[in-house]
């Protein structure tokens, strides 16, 4: 087992929880430690309770744990709610002394007045920084030393110098007056610069390096902080990223920049995929590169709009009325989706259609260090893209492959005319031909075999695992660390992750899964991948691990949900 | 002069139908204005209007219903080199599509929307479109029109239209000097052109139009304000002037005048926006990206 360590801290929406997690994240990472995040938060911007947990190891983790060693709690309900989940030899942070060994007090208020004497202000001032004295004590506890902490916070206020100085004044404070009598020492580690980002970063960063140019978007949790974070970025690299009136809008107006011809993408969650229907089957149709990226969270309708969910497999490879082909990519974690960012986009120009690539809330706000992307390998194909003058031009030419070269406007000769209605090579929709309505049809669905031909394995299954093993889990998406870190203490059982399902790699697939004993683990209700497994290849599996809770998995309950999936055929996990 | 602006593709509208004047229109305004046709992208929606695309010589995107604004919207922030003319039925840029018109004016991108008013659905059978007036009840509804009308000048003035103008299908000069004057403005253009549909509006025809419509300015007023003025006072003169319809009724433009553009607003955002063609930028050399991210990636330690 690895050695970890495992802070919570909880309060209410708006009161620095985050603020203090991510430093504690940040100094942690920076001193070379693994480091996993998990955010819990309410559908409100300030009052309801939330917590987030900060894993942290000499190893590599990605998941977090159900145990709590620190618990700093900003508000008595805290304690309440959290007290249990602290281990017995764990510690909480606490203002108040209470008859419980595990309770560390700390004067929030005499160091705060200390600090406000030198200062000469008033201690109201102060009380924002309560906050950076449980930080200060957690760090103290771990045994990290304060400077560390200081330089982070100098960062973070670098623009506000007096604040920051008032606040490593509270450090200061704090590692002078604050003693204990526990540590929790980790391993030590060597310094290793690793990022600490989630997912919405890890594809903000590849669609920068793939050469997006247009980014439109309408605000909606999970999704928009990948669009936020790319705004910070529009300036230095030269992209438009547009708030819309709208999903609608926002995917229309993808679909028309591209096809005058930036690379372009949309990202939203469930809510807002509902209303970009329509124009994902005229994406289709009209064989316009459109990369979309997709947060789930938990639904239907408004569902519980913080919250982790995988309930839109289904949904996503099948949404739209009409038959049309589309790319389907599920990354599993930062550096996945950091590449997938850059594949989507490649795929779509090459084939000329939708890709969609499903994220979730926990990929999108979970911070994990991660290593430093290796660029060396990472290509742009803009498949047949014609930017000079052409003759003869007709958008929609039948070809070998099904795929046509493609203008934009502003090309001498390349006049186009695209049309959602069916449509002659020359994009006009007038004759309603039955013979050519054949002939389009195979045209375009034509395309998910040579994807399926040509797109190599590692890009549509992983498998993890000695492959002699005779039982299989199988998944997709952000259970995937969990999978892993439960995994290590069954060495017998493997691992096939599903990194594309549409078109479904039924081949790779069954390569893995044919003669095993099936162990499917999904975060949604029913199990959606076993039944488009079922439905692909015949395939049934024995068993089904399933988490609709709104919450990640903790990997603690994963092991015993994965004991028990090997008698019986559905485990409901319900940790939080 | 033979039209360069037409392509050979058979027309389906009915004899007779008003689109056929708009598109005599449009195509003689870029003759006219003599832009390369590789340089315009014309885009429609779903309508027997929004069907035009396919009838002019130049880039022609046929969208979805009452997405053809919003998709013209894109292609110019994508490339504001281009020429960009959107055009959309009354149902399709005033019903479905309606919460696009109202944003497209917030954005003033340099670019012309043409809306063809012919108070019902053509293509579905002559439904009641947002622009059928109050009770009335022409031969293709079983019952008379119980909804009030949108005016869409009113709502054009709204919603920030630097242009907002009217005019009408059998009046080929006026229309196509009015698409000119759209195109050459500098901002968002709208045209609400008055359009008889003969199959299914048997009120707003061409007689009921024809003694109705009287020129606007040569009628003394000036929509032009000058540069540097307060535009809220022609504004809400304009809009007086939007509310006349009746045994008179207004044709030419309402208003005019400038502000800034949305691509010079997203100059101040994105360094060079507008000056280097983001189309013709090279995202790779030799199939290796050319954005360095590596100083984004150190951020993050
Ligand atoms: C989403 C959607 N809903 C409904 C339709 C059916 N439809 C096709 S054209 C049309 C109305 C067109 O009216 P208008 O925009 O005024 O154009 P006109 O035919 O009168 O020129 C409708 C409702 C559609 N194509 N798409
Ligand atoms: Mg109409």
């Amino acid at each position: 087992m690895k050695k970890d360590l495992n802070l919570m801290v909880a309060g209410p929406q708006g009161s620095g929880i985050n603020f203090t997690s991510d430093t504690f994240a940040k100094v942690m990472a920076r001193q070379g430690y693994y480091v996993y995040t998990n955010a819990e938060l309410f559908s409100t911007i300030k009052g309801d309770h939330s917590y987030f947990r900060v894993r942290v190891s000499d190893q590599k983790i990605e998941s977090y744990s159900e145990r709590v060693d620190i618990l700093i709690p900003l508000d008595a309900k805290s304690v309440i709610i959290h007290k249990g989940e602290v281990s017995d030899d764990g510690m909480i942070i606490s203002e108040e002394k209470v008859d419980d060994k595990r309770f560390a007090t700390i004067s929030y208020r005499k160091i705060l007045e200390s600090v406000a004497t030198k200062f000469n202000k008033n201690v109201s001032e102060l009380n924002v920084m309560k906050n950076t004295v449980s930080l200060a004590a957690a760090l103290k506890i771990v045994g990290i030393e304060s400077k560390n902490l200081k330089d982070v916070i100098t960062e973070n206020f670098a623009s506000r110098k007096i604040i920051a100085e008032m606040n490593n004044a509270v450090v200061d404070e704090v590692y002078n007056e604050f003693s204990f009598n526990k540590t929790f020492s980790l391993p030590p580690v060597e310094k290793k610069k690793r990022m600490l980002i989630n997912s919405a970063e890890a594809v903000g960063m590849g669609k920068v390096l793939a050469g997006m140019k247009f980014q439109s978007y309408y605000p909606i949790t999970p999704a928009s902080d990948e669009s936020n974070y790319l705004e910070t970025l529009m300036d230095k690299y030269g992209f438009v990223v547009e708030q819309t009136e709208d999903e609608i809008a926002a995917i229309n107006m993808a679909i028309a920049a591209a096809n005058t011809g930036l690379r372009s993408s949309t990202s939203t969650s469930g809510p807002g995929f509902d209303l970009m229907v329509e124009a994902l089957s005229y994406s289709g149709m009209t064989e316009t590169p459109v990369v979309i990226f997709y947060y789930q969270r938990a639904g239907p309708s408004t569902g519980m709009p913080t919250r982790h969910e995988q309930g839109d497999l289904k949904f996503a490879t099948t949404a739209s009325h009409g038959e049309f082909p589309r790319v389907i990519l599920t990354p599993g974690d930062n550096t996945e989706a950091f590449y997938d960012a850059v594949d989507s986009f490649n795929i779509a120009e090459h084939y000329q259609l939708p890709v969609i690539v499903l994220l979730d809330k926990s990929m999108a706000m979970s911070n994990t260090t991660t290593e430093v992307f290796d660029l060396s390998g990472v290509r742009i194909d803009r498949g047949k893209l014609v930017l000079n003058e052409t003759s003869n031009y007709k958008r929609y030419k039948l070809t070998e492959d099904g795929i046509s070269p493609r203008t934009v406007p502003g090309v001498k000769g390349g006049i186009f005319t695209i049309a959602g209605d069916e449509h002659e090579e020359d994009g006009h929709i007038f004759s309603e031909d039955p013979d050519n309505r054949i002939i389009m049809m195979n045209k375009r669905m034509g395309k998910m075999n040579l994807i399926l031909k040509e797109i190599g394995e590692n890009k549509k299954v992983k498998f993890y695992g000695k492959p002699e093993n005779k039982k299989v889990i199988l998944s997709w998406g952000s259970p995937k660390g969990a999978i892993k870190d439960a995994l290590e203490s069954f060495p017998d059982i493997s691992f096939l992750q599903v990194r594309m399902i549409e078109p479904f790699p039924s081949e790779e697939v069954m390569k893995y899964l044919k003669g095993k004993y099936v162990i499917d683990i999904e975060q949604n209700y029913s199990g959606q991948l076993a039944d488009l497994l079922r439905e692909k290849t015949g395939i049934v599996v024995d068993s089904r691990i399933l988490k609709f809770n709104g919450r990640p998995m903790a990997y603690e309950e994963l092991m015993d949900a994965i004991k028990k999936a090997q008698t019986e055929k559905k485990v409901v996990l319900s940790y939080a | 002069m033979h039209n360069t602006y037409k392509t050979n593709v058979e027309i389906d509208w009915c004899p007779g139908c008003g689109d056929f004047g708009i598109l005599n229109a449009l195509t003689l305004a870029l003759q006219d204005l003599r832009i390369p046709n590789e340089n315009v992208v014309l885009t429609g929606g779903i309508g027997c209007s929004s069907k035009i695309p396919h009838y002019v010589n130049v880039y022609a995107l046929h969208t979805l219903h009452g997405r053809s604004l919003v998709q013209g919207e894109a292609v110019k922030m994508a490339n504001p080199e281009l020429e960009v003319i959107s055009v959309s039925g009354d149902g399709d840029g005033l019903g479905i599509g309606s919460a696009h018109l109202v944003a497209a004016g917030r954005r003033n991108l340099d670019m012309t929307y043409m809306i063809f008013d012919n108070g019902v659905y053509g293509l579905t059978k002559g439904q009641a479109s947002p622009t059928l007036p109050y009770k009335e009840n022409i031969k293709s509804l079983e019952t008379e029109n119980i909804k009030f009308p949108v005016n869409p000048i009113f709502l054009a003035l709204a919603s920030g239209y630097t242009f907002v103008a009217r005019s009408y299908s059998y009046n080929i000069k006026h229309l196509k000097e009015t698409i000119e004057r759209a195109i050459r403005h500098k901002g968002m253009a709208l045209i609400d052109i008055m359009q008889p549909c003969v199959t299914y509006n048997n009120i707003n025809t061409k007689e009921f139009y024809d003694k109705r419509l009287y020129d606007l300015e040569a009628s003394g007023w000036n929509p032009v304000v000058n540069k540097g003025d307060d535009p809220s006072v022609k504004i809400s003169q304009a809009v007086q002037r939007s509310m006349e319809w009746g045994d008179k009724i207004p044709m030419g433009v309402f208003i005019q005048y400038e502000r800034e553009t949305y691509a010079e607003r997203l100059s101040t955002l994105i360094h060079g926006y507008g000056t280097r063609n983001m189309v013709k930028e090279p995202i790779d050399q030799n199939g290796k990206p050319v954005a360095n991210i590596q100083e984004v990636m150190e951020s993050f330690f």
